[in-house]
Protein backbone atom coordinates (compact mmCIF):
# COMPACT_ATOMS: atom_id res chain seq x y z
CA UNK A 1 0.00 0.00 0.00
CA UNK A 2 1.24 3.43 -0.88
CA UNK A 3 0.51 6.57 1.09
CA UNK A 4 0.76 10.29 0.50
CA UNK A 5 3.20 11.37 -2.17
CA UNK A 6 4.31 7.76 -2.67
CA UNK A 7 0.86 6.83 -3.98
CA UNK A 8 1.25 9.59 -6.55
CA UNK A 9 4.61 8.21 -7.64
CA UNK A 10 3.32 4.65 -7.87
CA UNK A 11 0.14 5.86 -9.58
CA UNK A 12 -1.96 3.67 -7.29
CA UNK A 13 -2.76 3.08 -3.62
CA UNK A 14 -2.57 -0.71 -3.63
CA UNK A 15 -0.59 -3.30 -5.47
CA UNK A 16 0.07 -7.01 -5.13
CA UNK A 17 3.80 -7.71 -5.06
CA UNK A 18 4.80 -11.16 -6.26
CA UNK A 19 8.26 -12.44 -5.42
CA UNK A 20 9.74 -15.76 -6.38
CA UNK A 21 11.22 -16.19 -2.91
CA UNK A 22 10.98 -14.62 0.53
CA UNK A 23 12.45 -11.14 0.60
CA UNK A 24 13.92 -9.09 3.38
CA UNK A 25 12.64 -5.55 3.79
CA UNK A 26 15.90 -4.30 2.29
CA UNK A 27 15.55 -6.53 -0.80
CA UNK A 28 11.94 -5.43 -1.20
CA UNK A 29 13.05 -1.79 -0.96
CA UNK A 30 15.58 -2.38 -3.77
CA UNK A 31 12.92 -3.98 -5.98
CA UNK A 32 10.38 -1.27 -5.46
CA UNK A 33 12.88 1.50 -6.17
CA UNK A 34 13.82 -0.34 -9.35
CA UNK A 35 10.17 -0.42 -10.43
CA UNK A 36 9.54 3.21 -9.42
CA UNK A 37 12.85 5.06 -9.83
CA UNK A 38 11.27 8.32 -8.60
CA UNK A 39 11.21 6.75 -5.12
CA UNK A 40 14.99 6.75 -5.01
CA UNK A 41 15.36 10.28 -3.65
CA UNK A 42 12.25 10.12 -1.41
CA UNK A 43 12.34 9.45 2.29
CA UNK A 44 10.07 6.60 3.31
CA UNK A 45 9.67 3.89 5.92
CA UNK A 46 8.36 0.42 5.29
CA UNK A 47 5.76 -1.10 7.58
CA UNK A 48 5.16 -4.85 7.44
CA UNK A 49 1.82 -5.84 8.94
CA UNK A 50 1.58 -2.38 10.48
CA UNK A 51 5.01 -2.43 12.13
CA UNK A 52 7.83 -0.18 10.95
CA UNK A 53 10.49 -2.69 9.92
CA UNK A 54 14.24 -2.65 9.57
CA UNK A 55 15.91 -3.77 6.34
CA UNK A 56 17.10 -7.08 7.82
CA UNK A 57 13.58 -8.33 8.63
CA UNK A 58 12.32 -11.22 6.47
CA UNK A 59 8.84 -10.60 5.02
CA UNK A 60 6.34 -13.47 5.39
CA UNK A 61 4.13 -14.45 2.50
CA UNK A 62 0.84 -12.57 2.41
CA UNK A 63 2.11 -9.74 4.55
CA UNK A 64 0.61 -6.29 4.26
CA UNK A 65 3.42 -3.95 3.27
CA UNK A 66 3.01 -0.19 3.45
CA UNK A 67 5.31 2.54 2.16
CA UNK A 68 5.04 5.50 4.47
CA UNK A 69 6.30 9.00 3.61
CA UNK A 70 7.29 11.40 6.44
CA UNK A 71 4.57 11.81 9.05
CA UNK A 72 2.68 15.09 9.26
CA UNK A 73 0.18 14.65 12.09
CA UNK A 74 -0.65 17.43 14.50
CA UNK B 1 -3.47 -1.66 39.17
CA UNK B 2 -4.25 -3.24 35.84
CA UNK B 3 -6.57 -0.95 34.01
CA UNK B 4 -7.67 -1.79 30.52
CA UNK B 5 -8.31 1.18 28.28
CA UNK B 6 -10.60 0.48 25.39
CA UNK B 7 -9.40 1.59 21.97
CA UNK B 8 -11.14 4.85 21.20
CA UNK B 9 -11.99 6.43 17.91
CA UNK B 10 -9.49 9.20 17.25
CA UNK B 11 -10.20 10.35 13.71
CA UNK B 12 -12.86 12.88 12.88
CA UNK B 13 -13.73 14.09 9.41
CA UNK B 14 -12.81 17.75 8.85
CA UNK B 15 -11.99 20.38 11.50
CA UNK B 16 -12.57 19.91 15.24
CA UNK B 17 -15.03 22.57 16.35
CA UNK B 18 -14.58 24.80 19.42
CA UNK B 19 -18.07 23.67 20.40
CA UNK B 20 -16.89 20.04 20.51
CA UNK B 21 -13.95 21.11 22.71
CA UNK B 22 -16.20 22.97 25.13
CA UNK B 23 -18.65 20.05 25.36
CA UNK B 24 -15.72 17.75 26.12
CA UNK B 25 -14.70 20.00 29.00
CA UNK B 26 -18.26 20.17 30.32
CA UNK B 27 -18.58 16.38 30.28
CA UNK B 28 -15.87 16.14 32.96
CA UNK B 29 -17.66 18.20 35.61
CA UNK B 30 -18.95 15.06 37.34
CA UNK B 31 -15.41 13.62 37.67
CA UNK B 32 -14.54 15.42 40.86
CA UNK B 33 -11.26 13.62 41.53
CA UNK B 34 -9.82 15.70 38.67
CA UNK B 35 -7.94 18.84 39.70
CA UNK B 36 -6.24 19.77 36.44
CA UNK B 37 -6.98 19.53 32.73
CA UNK B 38 -4.39 20.23 30.08
CA UNK B 39 -5.56 20.83 26.54
CA UNK B 40 -3.46 21.05 23.42
CA UNK B 41 -5.03 22.30 20.21
CA UNK B 42 -3.19 22.13 16.90
CA UNK B 43 -4.30 24.88 14.52
CA UNK B 44 -3.57 25.12 10.79
CA UNK B 45 -1.06 27.87 10.08
CA UNK B 46 -1.11 30.03 6.93
CA UNK B 47 2.55 29.36 6.07
CA UNK B 48 4.10 31.19 3.14
CA UNK B 49 5.38 28.85 0.43
CA UNK B 50 7.19 29.75 -2.79
CA UNK B 51 3.90 29.33 -4.74
CA UNK B 52 1.63 31.17 -2.29
CA UNK B 53 -0.04 30.99 1.10
CA UNK B 54 -1.24 27.77 2.70
CA UNK B 55 -5.06 27.75 2.81
CA UNK B 56 -5.52 24.44 4.58
CA UNK B 57 -4.18 20.93 5.07
CA UNK B 58 -5.74 17.78 3.65
CA UNK B 59 -4.97 14.91 6.02
CA UNK B 60 -4.91 11.22 5.22
CA UNK B 61 -3.66 8.28 7.26
CA UNK B 62 -2.81 4.63 7.28
CA UNK B 63 -5.83 4.39 9.52
CA UNK B 64 -5.52 0.95 11.06
CA UNK B 65 -1.86 1.42 11.94
CA UNK B 66 -2.56 4.95 13.15
CA UNK B 67 -5.38 3.80 15.45
CA UNK B 68 -3.07 1.21 16.99
CA UNK B 69 -0.26 3.78 17.33
CA UNK B 70 -2.70 6.10 19.15
CA UNK B 71 -3.67 3.20 21.38
CA UNK B 72 -0.01 2.52 22.24
CA UNK B 73 0.57 6.20 23.02
CA UNK B 74 -2.46 6.25 25.32
CA UNK B 75 -1.31 3.13 27.16
CA UNK B 76 2.23 4.51 27.57
CA UNK B 77 0.93 7.85 28.84
CA UNK B 78 -1.33 6.16 31.42
CA UNK B 79 1.68 4.18 32.68
CA UNK B 80 4.01 7.17 32.75
CA UNK B 81 1.76 9.83 34.29
CA UNK B 82 -0.92 9.96 36.96
CA UNK B 83 -3.92 10.56 34.73
CA UNK B 84 -7.63 10.31 35.35
CA UNK B 85 -8.54 10.34 31.69
CA UNK B 86 -7.30 11.14 28.23
CA UNK B 87 -8.90 11.99 24.90
CA UNK B 88 -7.20 12.40 21.55
CA UNK B 89 -8.90 13.58 18.36
CA UNK B 90 -7.26 14.17 15.00
CA UNK B 91 -8.78 15.39 11.74
CA UNK B 92 -8.87 13.62 8.41
CA UNK B 93 -9.75 15.39 5.17
CA UNK B 94 -9.45 19.13 4.66
CA UNK B 95 -8.93 21.50 7.58
CA UNK B 96 -8.79 25.19 6.55
CA UNK B 97 -6.23 27.57 8.07
CA UNK B 98 -7.22 28.89 11.48
CA UNK B 99 -9.16 25.75 12.33
CA UNK B 100 -8.28 22.92 14.70
CA UNK B 101 -6.85 19.59 13.50
CA UNK B 102 -5.60 18.06 16.77
CA UNK B 103 -7.24 18.03 20.20
CA UNK B 104 -5.40 16.39 23.09
CA UNK B 105 -7.21 16.54 26.42
CA UNK B 106 -5.66 15.03 29.56
CA UNK B 107 -6.99 15.19 33.10
CA UNK B 108 -5.24 14.47 36.37
CA UNK B 109 -5.64 15.14 40.07
CA UNK B 110 -2.65 17.53 39.81
CA UNK B 111 -1.28 19.98 37.26
CA UNK B 112 2.25 18.63 36.77
CA UNK B 113 1.10 15.29 35.34
CA UNK B 114 -1.40 17.03 33.08
CA UNK B 115 1.20 19.44 31.65
CA UNK B 116 3.80 16.73 31.12
CA UNK B 117 1.43 14.18 29.65
CA UNK B 118 0.01 16.60 27.10
CA UNK B 119 3.48 17.47 25.81
CA UNK B 120 4.51 13.82 25.73
CA UNK B 121 1.39 12.79 23.81
CA UNK B 122 1.69 15.55 21.20
CA UNK B 123 5.37 14.76 20.55
CA UNK B 124 4.61 11.04 20.22
CA UNK B 125 1.79 11.72 17.76
CA UNK B 126 4.02 13.91 15.60
CA UNK B 127 6.82 11.32 15.53
CA UNK B 128 5.05 7.97 15.45
CA UNK B 129 1.56 8.10 13.94
CA UNK B 130 1.29 7.50 10.17
CA UNK B 131 -0.68 10.60 9.25
CA UNK B 132 0.10 12.47 6.04
CA UNK B 133 -0.72 16.03 5.08
CA UNK B 134 -1.03 17.99 1.87
CA UNK B 135 -0.58 21.70 2.42
CA UNK B 136 -3.05 23.30 0.01
CA UNK B 137 -1.80 26.49 -1.60
CA UNK B 138 -3.86 29.35 -2.99
CA UNK B 139 -6.91 28.73 -5.15
CA UNK B 140 -5.07 27.01 -7.97
CA UNK B 141 -5.08 23.45 -6.66
CA UNK B 142 -1.34 23.53 -5.92
CA UNK B 143 -0.05 21.71 -2.87
CA UNK B 144 3.08 20.53 -1.13
CA UNK B 145 3.44 17.49 1.14
CA UNK B 146 3.99 18.41 4.77
CA UNK B 147 6.71 16.85 6.91
CA UNK B 148 6.96 17.12 10.70
CA UNK B 149 10.25 18.54 11.93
Amino acid sequence: MYYGMLAEIAGQANEVWNADRSLTVGEFRDQIVERYPALRDKKFKIAVDQKISQDSILIDNASEIALLPPFAGG
Amino acid sequence: MEKVHKPKKVFVQGPISPDFVSKSIASHQSKTEIGAHAIFLGQIRADQKPDGTVTGIEYSAYEEMAESAFHDIREAAFLKFELSCMHIYHSLGVVPTGEISLFVFVSSPHRRAAFEASEYIVEEIKANVPIFGKELIGESGNYVWKENK
